[in-house]
C-alpha cells in the first residue's frame, strides 16, 4: 500500500466532543401522541382552522336562532308595497321584487341549503365507505362488481344525473313539504355522488390491508372483520373525511345550481338556491342586484367555511403535503 | 398496448348498458300514461296511440323495451319532442356550439389551470402560491351560475365590451365570455392539481438525479417536473368534459347560447321529461367515449400503464 | 504521487437544516481529503450525515438545507458557496452521482437511452446520432447485455440491477473526475451487489475516477476503500487506511462498529460460541416445556421434538400473462420440506424472489398451500376444524415482520399494541393483562413510560421491540422472524439479534428466521435452508454451511458478505 497522504492521515476525534449514546434509546420528554391527536395539536394552532370554525358557528346560530340575525319573523307574508324597498332600519339589504326583506331570506334560506350538504355528505359517506371497504378487502369478483357498479354512477356527470332524477321526481311527487324536497334533492345529489368516496376508500383499504401490523392481527387470531373495523377502516378513514367536508360545500353548491335551473328546492321551501333563482330576473335589469349579492355571499362564505375545515383538516393529518 | 385498448373498450359496454339503464329506469318512473307523457299530454286518437305503442315498443316486456332504448341511444333515434321534432335533430343542430364552448373552455382551462398551477407548485409558499390557493378555493365556493350573471354583467352590461347573450347566429368570440365562465367551474380544481403534482415531482429522486447529471434547470423542470406533472392533469381535465357539459347547460342559459345546454334547460322548463332523458342520455355517451380516449391518452403519456 | 493535489478537499465543513427558528445540524465539521483516481468510504448509520455530506458536495442539499460554515474545495476552488451556474457545469462533467434507490432514480416516463443522452448532451459530449451510438456504448461498458435493445426500453422493463448499472452508465456518461456513490447497491440483493461493486471498481480504475462511497456496512467500506471516513451524528469521528481501522480501532462508536458489523462478526468465533450457549440452554427449557405439553391434556400439541415439520410445501400463484385470459402458473414455493427442533433456530436465506417470505405465510397459516402441509407439534395447520383449535394454534405461533413501520397499527398506542393478543384470546382481567404488558415490555428492555405512546415515535429498533413484546404476549413457542432485522442500522440489529436471543434461551422458543443477509444467520441460526428460485438447494447446520459448503450458490452467497475476507485484529 502507498503511504499516507496529505489530509489522509490517521485521525480520531476527541471523545470528551463525539461522546457515544446509548443505542436506539427511547426518547422520554416526548408527548404521547397519534394520528388524530397530533392533527388536532397542530389544528389548534392552525388559522385557517379557527376561522372555518368561526364561519361554520355562525352559520350554525344562524340555523338554530335566526332571530338573533333579524327581526323579521319566518314565513311572513310579503308586502308588494315593499317591492325592491331600499335597505331601512331592520331591513339592512332592502327587499325583494316580491317585497320579502332580503337578509331575512337569506338568514332563513341557511337551514334548507346547509341541510342538503350535510344530509347528502352523510349519505355518500356511508354508502361510500361501506362499498370502497367492501370492495377493497374483499377483492376478487366482489371488488369487480363494486368497481364497475360505481363506474356506471361516474359515467354520469353528477349535475346531469341529478336533473333527470329530480325531474322525474317533480313530476311524481310534486307536492312534498320543506323535508320531502330537501330528502329528493339529497337522494339525487347522493346517488351520484358517493363513487367518489367509494373509489377513495377502496383506494386506502387496498393500500392499508397488505401492512405488516393486519398480517400480525389475523396471526394473532383477529377474524378478517375484525381486522377491519378494528385497524384497516380508522387508518383508512382520514382521506375520506377529508374529502367528505370538502364536497359537503360543494354539495350546498349543487343545490343552488339545480335552484337555478328550478330542479332543486322547490318555490315554496326558503333557500340559497332559490333567492338566487329568484334573482336572476334583477341581472339583466343591473338593479337592485342586493337581491342576488346577499344569498350569493352568505352562500359563498358558507362553503368557503367547509373548505377551509377540510383543507386545515387535511393539512393537520398531512403536514409534509405543504410543508417539504 | 393493444390488449389494455381492448380491455378498457369491453369495460366501456356494461358501463354504457348500465347508464342507459339507470335512465330507462328515470324514464318509467315518470308517472301517468307513457302515451300521453309521449305526446305531450295532447289527446290521442286510438290509431296514434297504437302506432305510438308500436314505435316505443310500450307493450313490450321491460327488459326489450330497455334493449331496444340502449339500441336507439346507439342509433342516435331519440324519439321526438312535444313539437314533433326529432330529438336528434334538436341535438344536431345545438351540439356543434357546445362542442366549440367546451372546446374553448377547456383550453383556457388547462392553460391557465396548468400554467397557475405549475408556478404555484414550483415556488410552493410563495405569496403567487397563496394567493392562487386564495382564488382558487374562492372560485370552489362560489356557484357557477353567479359568476356568469357577474361577468355578464360588467363585462356585457356595464362595460359593453361584449354582447352580454349570444342568440342564434353566433360567432366564436361571443363565445369567450361564456367559456371563460365555465372553465371557471373547473380551473380551480387544476391549478390545485397541478400544483400538487408539480411540488410532489419536484421532490422526486430522479429530479434530483437529473440535476446530478448536469441539466441545467430549465430542462429539469420541462423533462422531468413538469412532463411527470401532466399525466394526472391531463387526465383529470380530460374527464371534465363531463362536468363542463353539465356546465354548458348553466352557461348556455345565462348568456343564452343556442347549444345543446340550452336546449336541455328549455325542455326542463316545458316539463318534457322524455327530451331531457334522450339529451342527457347523448351527453353521457359523450362522457363515457371520452373517458375513453382520455384513458388512452393516458396510456400514451405513461408507458407503465401500457403493460398493465 | 503524494505530491499530486487532492481533487476534493472538505474543509471544516458544516451543514444545517433550518427547522422553524432553529438550525439543525447534520455535518458538523467534517474533514476528508480525496486524490485523483482514489476511492474513499464514507461510514455511519442513518442519520449520521453521510448522505447530507455528499449532497452537499454535488450542490444538492434538499429543502432548507444549506452550508452553515467551512469550505469544499474542488481541485482547489471552494465550491461551497458556487453560483449556480458554477455549480451546473461542476455536475455530470466532474462530479457525477450514483444514487441509492435504483427504484425511484430513474424518469419512469422516459427510455432509459434517452436519460443517459440527456446527461451526454448537457454535458456536450456528444449530441444526435453520435449521442445515441454512445449510450449503448456506455450501457455496455456498464455491464448490460444486450445494450441497443435494452436504450430503447423503459424503467419498468428493468430489473433492479440493471436499473443500477443505467444509473451507473449515467453517473459515468461525460467522465467525471469524482464519481459520488450513494449506498449504490444497499437495494439489491447480495449477488447482484457483489457484481455491480465488482464492476464499478473495475469500470473506475480503468477511467482513472475518483469514487466517494457512502455506506452503512463497515465490511463493504473497508473491501471497495483504502481510505475510511467513520461519521456519527454529523461528526467525524475516526478517519483512516481502511485496514488500520479495521485492525484497531480507537474511537468507541468505531469499536462498536467494527464489533457489531455482521458481515465482520459472522466471521468471529466468540459469535459461534456464543451461540452454542443459547442453544444448550433454550433446548433444555424447550424441553421442559415439551414434557408438560405432552403429559398435559389442556395444551396444544404433543410435545414432538420437532415443534415443527413442513412436508412437501408448494405454492403455485397464477400471473396474469400478456393476454387477459391467459394464467401462467408460477411456482413461488417448490416442495419445501424442513423441521424445526424446539429449541433451536432454523434460518431461511435466499435473495428476492427465492420464495423464503411464502415459506413463512404458509408456515404462519397466512396463505393456503397448493399442496405439502405444516405439521406443528403434531397437527396438520389445514385439518383444523373449529375456530377453538385454530385459536389455539394461533397462540402457538406468532409472527415479528420486517417493515418496523408498518407492523404497529399506527393508531393503537404501544399498549393496546401489546394487549391485543391477550384480549383476542380473553386472557385475564384488565388488570392482569396490564401487569402482564408491563412484564413484556421489560422483557425486551424498553421502559414502562412508552405504553402510551404511539409507534410513530418510536424509531426502528424499539418498534421492533414492541412487535417481539406482541408476538411474546401469548407465550408462543415458535416466532417467526420474516426479515425482523433487515431494515435496521447495524448497531440496533445487533442489539435486536443479542435480545431474541436472549428470550429464546429464556423461554425454550424457537425460531423460524427468514432473511437474505447471510451474514447475520451465524449470530442466531443453528440450522440453515438456502433457497434459490422456490426450491431449497442446500440444508445444513450453520457451520457446514460456513465452512464446507456444497452448493455453488450458497458458495456465492458466502462470497458476496462483504468484508469475508478482511482480516481482524484481536
Amino acid at each position: 500500500m502507498s503511504e499516507t497522504r496529505v489530509g489522509q492521515e490517521r485521525f480520531v476525534a476527541p471523545i470528551e466532543e463525539t461522546p457515544l449514546r446509548a443505542i436506539d434509546a427511547v426518547n422520554v420528554d416526548e408527548v404521547p401522541e397519534n394520528q388524530w391527536k397530533e392533527a388536532w395539536k397542530r389544528l389548534r394552532t392552525s388559522f385557517l382552522f379557527w376561522f372555518a370554525v368561526l364561519i361554520l358557528a355562525v352559520i350554525a346560530a344562524m340555523i338554530f336562532f335566526p332571530s338573533l340575525f333579524t327581526d323579521v319573523p319566518a314565513n311572513t307574508t310579503p308586502k308588494l308595497e315593499n317591492s325592491f324597498g331600499p335597505a331601512s332600519d331592520g331591513h339592512p339589504f332592502g327587499f325583494t321584487r316580491q317585497g320579502e326583506d332580503v337578509w331575512a331570506n337569506a338568514v332563513y334560506g341557511a337551514r334548507a341549503s346547509v341541510a342538503v350538504g350535510v344530509l347528502t355528505t352523510i349519505f355518500t359517506t356511508i354508502l361510500g365507505m361501506v362499498t370502497g371497504a367492501i370492495a377493497g378487502f374483499y377483492g376478487g369478483i366482489t371488488d369487480s362488481l363494486i368497481s364497475r357498479f360505481s363506474d356506471i354512477f361516474f359515467s354520469i356527470p353528477l349535475l346531469l344525473a341529478c336533473i333527470v332524477v329530480i325531474s322525474v321526481l317533480n313530476n311524481t311527487f310534486p307536492d312534498r313539504g320543506f323535508w320531502g324536497s330537501v330528502f329528493v334533492v339529497v337522494m339525487a345529489l347522493a346517488l351520484f355522488a358517493w363513487p367518489q368516496i367509494t373509489r377513495q376508500m377502496r383506494g386506502a383499504v387496498l393500500e392499508i390491508k397488505n401492512l405488516e401490523f393486519v398480517d400480525a392481527a389475523t396471526a394473532i387470531g383477529a377474524s378478517k372483520m375484525k381486522n377491519l373495523r378494528r385497524h384497516i377502516v380508522p387508518n383508512a378513514l382520514a382521506p375520506v373525511i377529508v374529502t367528505a367536508t370538502i364536497s359537503l360545500g360543494v354539495f350546498i353548491v349543487a343545490e343552488a345550481s339545480l335552484s337555478f335551473l328550478g330542479l332543486g328546492l322547490p318555490q315554496g321551501v326558503a333557500s340559497w338556491g332559490n333567492d338566487l333563482s329568484d334573482a336572476q330576473l334583477q341581472v339583466r335589469s343591473g338593479q337592485h342586484l342586493n337581491v342576488m349579492y346577499v344569498p350569493a355571499a352568505t352562500l359563498a362564505i358558507t362553503v368557503l367555511g367547509f373548505i377551509l375545515l377540510g383543507e386545515a383538516v387535511r393539512e393537520a393529518l398531512d403536514p409534509k403535503a405543504r410543508k417539504k | 398496448m393493444w390488449w389494455y385498448v381492448a380491455k378498457r373498450l369491453l369495460q366501456t359496454i356494461p358501463v354504457f348498458l348500465g347508464a342507459t339503464l339507470i335512465l330507462f329506469i328515470l324514464l318509467k318512473l315518470r308517472p301517468g300514461d307513457p302515451i300521453l307523457n309521449l305526446a305531450g299530454n295532447k289527446p290521442v286518437s286510438p290509431e296514434v296511440r297504437d302506432a305510438l305503442a308500436a314505435q316505443y315498443h310500450l307493450d313490450d316486456p321491460l327488459f326489450v323495451q330497455w334493449f331496444q332504448f340502449a339500441k336507439n341511444a346507439l342509433t342516435f333515434n331519440f324519439g321526438e319532442t312535444f313539437a314533433g321534432q326529432p330529438v336528434f335533430d334538436l341535438i344536431k343542430q345545438t351540439f356543434p356550439v357546445t362542442v366549440v364552448l367546451a372546446l374553448m373552455a377547456l383550453t383556457i382551462d388547462a392553460v391557465l389551470g396548468i400554467g397557475i398551477g405549475t408556478i404555484a407548485g414550483l415556488r410552493r409558499n410563495g405569496w403567487f402560491d397563496s394567493s392562487a390557493l386564495v382564488v382558487s378555493l374562492l372560485l370552489i365556493s362560489i356557484p357557477i351560475f353567479v359568476v356568469g350573471f357577474v361577468m355578464q354583467l360588467i363585462f356585457g352590461v356595464k362595460l359593453g365590451w361584449t354582447s352580454p347573450t349570444v342568440g342564434s347566429d353566433w360567432s366564436v368570440g361571443d363565445l369567450l365570455l361564456p367559456a371563460i365562465v365555465l372553465a371557471i367551474a373547473n380551473f380551480a380544481y387544476t391549478i390545485r392539481l397541478t400544483r400538487t403534482s408539480v411540488a410532489e415531482n419536484l421532490s422526486a429522486d430522479h429530479v434530483r438525479t437529473a440535476r446530478a447529471k448536469g441539466l441545467s434547470e430549465r430542462l429539469v423542470i420541462r423533462n422531468h417536473v413538469l412532463r411527470n406533472s401532466l399525466v394526472p392533469v391531463v387526465t383529470y381535465i380530460g374527464i371534465n368534459l363531463g362536468s363542463l357539459m353539465a356546465g354548458a347547460i348553466i352557461t348556455e342559459t345565462i348568456f343564452n347560447v343556442p347549444g345543446i345546454g340550452n336546449a336541455a334547460y328549455t325542455a326542463i322548463a316545458k316539463g318534457e321529461t322524455a327530451t331531457v332523458v334522450a339529451i342527457v342520455t347523448f351527453m353521457v355517451m359523450v362522457y363515457v367515449l371520452m373517458s375513453l380516449l382520455v384513458d388512452l391518452i393516458y396510456a400514451v403519456l405513461d408507458p407503465r400503464i401500457r403493460y398493465v | 504521487m503524494n505530491d499530486s493535489a487532492p481533487l476534493l478537499k472538505v474543509d471544516n465543513l458544516s451543514v444545517g437544516f433550518r427547522a422553524g427558528k432553529e438550525i439543525l445540524t447534520a455535518v458538523d465539521e467534517a474533514n476528508l481529503t480525496i486524490y485523483p483516481g482514489q476511492t474513499i468510504a464514507i461510514v455511519g448509520e442513518s442519520g449520521s450525515g453521510k448522505s447530507t455530506l455528499a449532497h452537499a458536495v454535488i450542490g444538492l442539499l434538499p429543502g432548507t438545507g444549506k452550508v452553515t460554515g467551512g469550505s469544499i474545495q474542488f481541485e482547489g476552488k471552494d465550491i461551497s458557496h458556487a453560483g449556480k451556474g458554477e455549480i451546473l457545469a461542476l455536475r455530470g462533467s466532474s462530479i457525477g452521482l450514483v444514487p441509492q434507490d435504483p427504484m425511484s432514480n430513474l424518469n419512469p416516463l422516459w427510455r432509459v437511452g434517452s436519460q443517459i443522452k440527456e446527461a451526454l448532451v448537457a454535458n456536450g459530449v456528444a449530441t444526435g446520432a453520435a449521442a445515441d451510438k454512445r449510450v449503448v456504448e456506455l450501457l455496455e461498458e456498464a455491464g448490460l447485455p444486450d445494450a441497443e435493445r435494452r436504450a430503447r426500453q423503459y424503467p419498468h422493463e428493468f430489473s433492479g440491477g440493471m436499473r443500477q448499472r443505467a444509473l451507473i452508465a449515467m453517473g459515468l456518461a461525460a467522465r467525471p473526475k469524482l464519481l459520488i456513490a450513494d449506498e449504490p447497491t444497499s437495494a439489491l440483493d447480495v449477488t447482484v451487489q457483489k457484481q455491480i461493486l465488482d464492476h464499478l471498481d473495475k469500470l473506475t480504475d480503468d477511467l482513472g475516477v475518483a469514487v466517494m462511497l457512502i455506506t452503512h456496512d463497515l465490511g463493504l467500506a473497508a473491501e471497495r476503500a483504502d481510505h475510511l471516513v467513520v461519521m456519527y451524528r454529523g461528526r467525524v469521528v475516526e478517519s483512516g487506511p481502511a485496514r488500520a481501522i479495521l485492525q484497531n480501532p480507537e474511537h468507541p462508536y468505531t469499536k462498536r462498529l467494527v464489533s457489531k458489523a455482521p458481515s465482520l462478526a459472522s466471521q468471529r468465533l466468540s459469535s459461534i460460541k456464543a451461540r452454542a450457549e443459547v442453544r444448550e440452554q433454550a433446548v433444555q427449557t424447550a424441553a421442559e416445556i415439551a414434557a408438560e405439553v405432552a403429559h398435559s391434556s389442556t395444551e396444544f400439541g404433543e410435545g414432538k421434538a420437532d415443534i415443527l415439520q413442513v412436508d412437501d410445501l408448494t405454492k403455485v400463484f397464477s400471473l396474469r400473462g400478456k393476454k387477459p385470459w391467459e394464467k401462467i402458473p408460477f411456482t413461488a414455493v417448490d416442495s419445501v420440506s424442513f423441521k424445526l427442533k424446539r429449541g433451536t433456530t432454523t434460518a431461511i436465506v435466499g435473495e428476492s424472489g427465492s420464495g423464503k417470505s411464502t415459506v413463512a405465510r404458509m408456515v404462519l397459516d397466512l396463505l393456503p398451500p397448493s399442496s405439502g402441509r405444516v405439521l406443528f407439534d403434531g397437527h396438520d395447520l389445514r385439518e383444523l376444524k373449529t375456530k377453538q383449535e385454530r385459536l389455539r394454534l394461533r397462540r402457538q405461533m406468532q409472527p415479528v415482520f420486517q417493515n418496523p413501520y408498518a407492523s404497529l397499527d399506527p393508531l393503537y398506542s404501544i399498549y393496546k399494541s401489546i394487549e391485543e393478543p391477550l384480549r383476542t384470546h380473553d386472557v385475564g382481567t384488565g388488570k392482569q393483562r396490564e401487569t402482564r404488558v408491563r412484564e413484556l415490555l421489560d422483557r425486551v428492555a424498553l421502559p414502562t413510560t412508552v405504553m402510551s405512546r404511539y409507534p410513530g415515535e418510536l424509531s426502528g429498533g424499539q418498534r421492533q421491540r414492541v412487535a417481539i413484546a406482541r408476538a411474546l404476549a401469548l407465550e408462543p413457542e415458535v416466532v417467526i422472524c420474516d426479515e425482523a432485522v433487515s431494515a435496521l442500522d447495524v448497531l440496533v440489529q445487533a442489539q435486536i439479534l443479542e435480545l431474541l436471543n436472549d428470550l429464546q434461551a429464556e423461554l425454550g422458543l424457537s425460531y423460524l428466521f427468514i432473511t437474505h443477509d447471510l451474514a447475520v444467520v451465524r449470530q442466531i441460526a443453528d440450522n440453515v435452508l438456502v433457497m434459490q428460485d422456490g426450491k431449497v438447494v442446500e440444508a445444513a447446520p450453520v457451520s457446514e454451511v460456513f465452512d464446507n459448503p456444497r452448493e455453488d450458490y450458497t458458495r456465492k452467497l458466502l462470497d458476496a458478505i462483504p468484508g469475508a475476507s478482511i482480516e481482524l485484529g484481536k
